[in-house]
């Protein structure tokens, strides 16, 4: 942002994502409350972001990066070739959706580059694992002044014999995009939208469990 | 930190939207530069300016690459975020039914400039008085919207010429979303419907003049934290 474009005021910052972790003992008591501001979209997100003047003015293409690595063209558009993302329907369906927040217990340094966890804790019981409950979807958005926000949310339990430590969060998305003619359809993966490191480690105890939610706000 | 537990709604919206975290840069920023130039083409004004007023639809598209548009891995309807908040219905029909047609949801982003102020809400979803595309009284004549990205910011640009004989003020602008859900429709021919809201709302004070003759470039510039 160019500096002559700073609100020098007292203005609060008008869009911002929030990271919160609720941890949990084996008796259901909360043991600590995480909070911190995430900051990061990747590539991906950006890239899914973007609007059809975009492609269209410049006749590109987007390449979005899976979390296998393997990458997939997004080019957006009303012609008949066009790689949208694909919309539930009557006929031929491409399922597009939030896979889950996974959370891991590495980090990289540059998140907007990132395509996968450093180090993603898998979904299980054996030994640093956790088991992933299904993920909750907004259903709507709350408005409370001028403040309006949403959030996603998932519950992990730790089963797995011993404490799990949590250093990195993610939003991953399964694409396919499409065209209205399904000939053009793609099932370009999981992708990783969003990341985070964990301004300090979340250490989950055996028998316990950790709660995330990922809070995006306007005017907070 | 050790809490009480949570008992509802209320107790977790103070957790998850806290107030207490320190300044940082916000997820994302956003700037609005005008320029005007006289009929002769020399610039007579240049305005930059923080965008202030993001809307409950900003939100909303942000959760589209987020969440997606399905409500599960195996469901053929729409996540109730996209009906609840958008309106887009829970399943497109496509022509036919059993065909290996299908649906597919895209947006464009366009400009739009008025003459008046209203208070913001976050449910907002016009200005208070768009100027219309258009050569005659109080009417500017829009260009077409082209959009660059460079890293983790994207620029929306729109041009437009002032053709009557009066000046126009520019007091209000608006960054709007048009989002096109495509497919065929019963008489197996394609058709994409089209659901509107405005992303941003901002004012201009003291108001961007366009005199008769002038052109003026809006730009939108959004930075993601990245």
């Amino acid at each position: 942002m160019p500096e002559d474009a700073y609100d020098i005021g007292n203005h609060v910052p008008t869009f911002n994502a929030y990271l919160t972790a609720i941890v949990r003992d084996s008796e259901g008591k909360i043991i600590k409350v995480h909070r911190q501001r995430s900051h990061s979209p990747t590539a991906n997100f950006i890239g899914l972001f973007l609007p059809m003047a975009y492609f269209s003015t410049n006749n590109v293409s987007f390449t979005l990066t899976n979390t296998g690595g393997s990458t997939c063209t997004y080019q957006p558009g009303l012609e008949s070739s066009s790689k949208d993302i694909a919309y539930p329907n009557t006929g031929a369906n491409h399922n597009t959706y939030i896979v889950m927040i996974q959370v891991g217990s590495g980090q990289q340094s540059n998140p907007y580059t990132a395509t996968a966890l450093a180090a993603p804790i898998a979904n299980g019981s054996g030994a640093g694992q956790l088991v992933y409950q299904p993920v909750t979807l907004p259903s709507n958005i709350t408005i409370n002044g001028n403040t309006a926000y949403f959030y996603i949310t998932q519950t992990y339990n730790n089963i797995s014999g011993s404490t799990i430590t949590i250093t990195e969060v993610g939003i991953i998305l399964e694409l396919q995009v499409t065209n209205y003619w399904n000939t053009s359809s793609t099932n370009c993966g999981n992708m990783l939208v969003w990341y985070d490191v964990l301004s300090s480690p979340i250490s989950v105890p055996n028998a316990g469990s950790v709660t995330i939610y990922y809070t995006f706000a306007v005017n907070p | 930190m050790v809490t009480p537990d949570l008992t509802g709604e209320e107790d977790i919206a103070k957790l998850i939207i806290p107030n207490d975290l320190p300044k940082e840069q916000p997820a994302l920023t956003a700037y609005i530069v005008a320029k005007v130039y006289d009929k002769e083409g020399h610039i007579i004004r240049y305005h930059r300016q923080p965008m202030r007023s993001p809307t409950q639809w900003l939100l909303a598209l942000t959760a589209i690459p987020l969440i997606g548009t399905y409500s599960s891995s195996s469901s053929s309807t729409a996540n109730s975020f996209l009906v609840n908040v958008l309106g887009m219905p829970s399943q497109q029909y496509t022509y036919p039914a059993e065909s290996p047609n299908s649906a597919n949801l895209s947006w464009d982003f366009s400009i739009q400039l008025g003459s008046s102020t209203q208070a913001f809400s976050p449910t907002l979803n016009s200005l208070a008085a768009p100027i219309a595309n258009g050569s005659g009284a109080g009417q500017l004549s829009y260009g077409s919207v082209t959009a660059t990205y460079s890293g983790t910011t994207i620029y929306t640009y729109v041009t437009v010429v002032n053709y009557s004989s009066t000046t126009i003020n520019v007091t209000e602008i608006g960054l709007v979303v048009t989002f096109y859900i495509q497919f065929m429709n019963s008489s197996n021919a394609y058709q994409a419907n089209t659901y509107t809201y405005l992303l941003t709302y901002d004012t201009f004070s003291p108001a961007i003049t366009l005199p008769p003759g002038a052109i003026a470039t809006f730009e939108v510039a959004i930075s993601f934290s990245g």
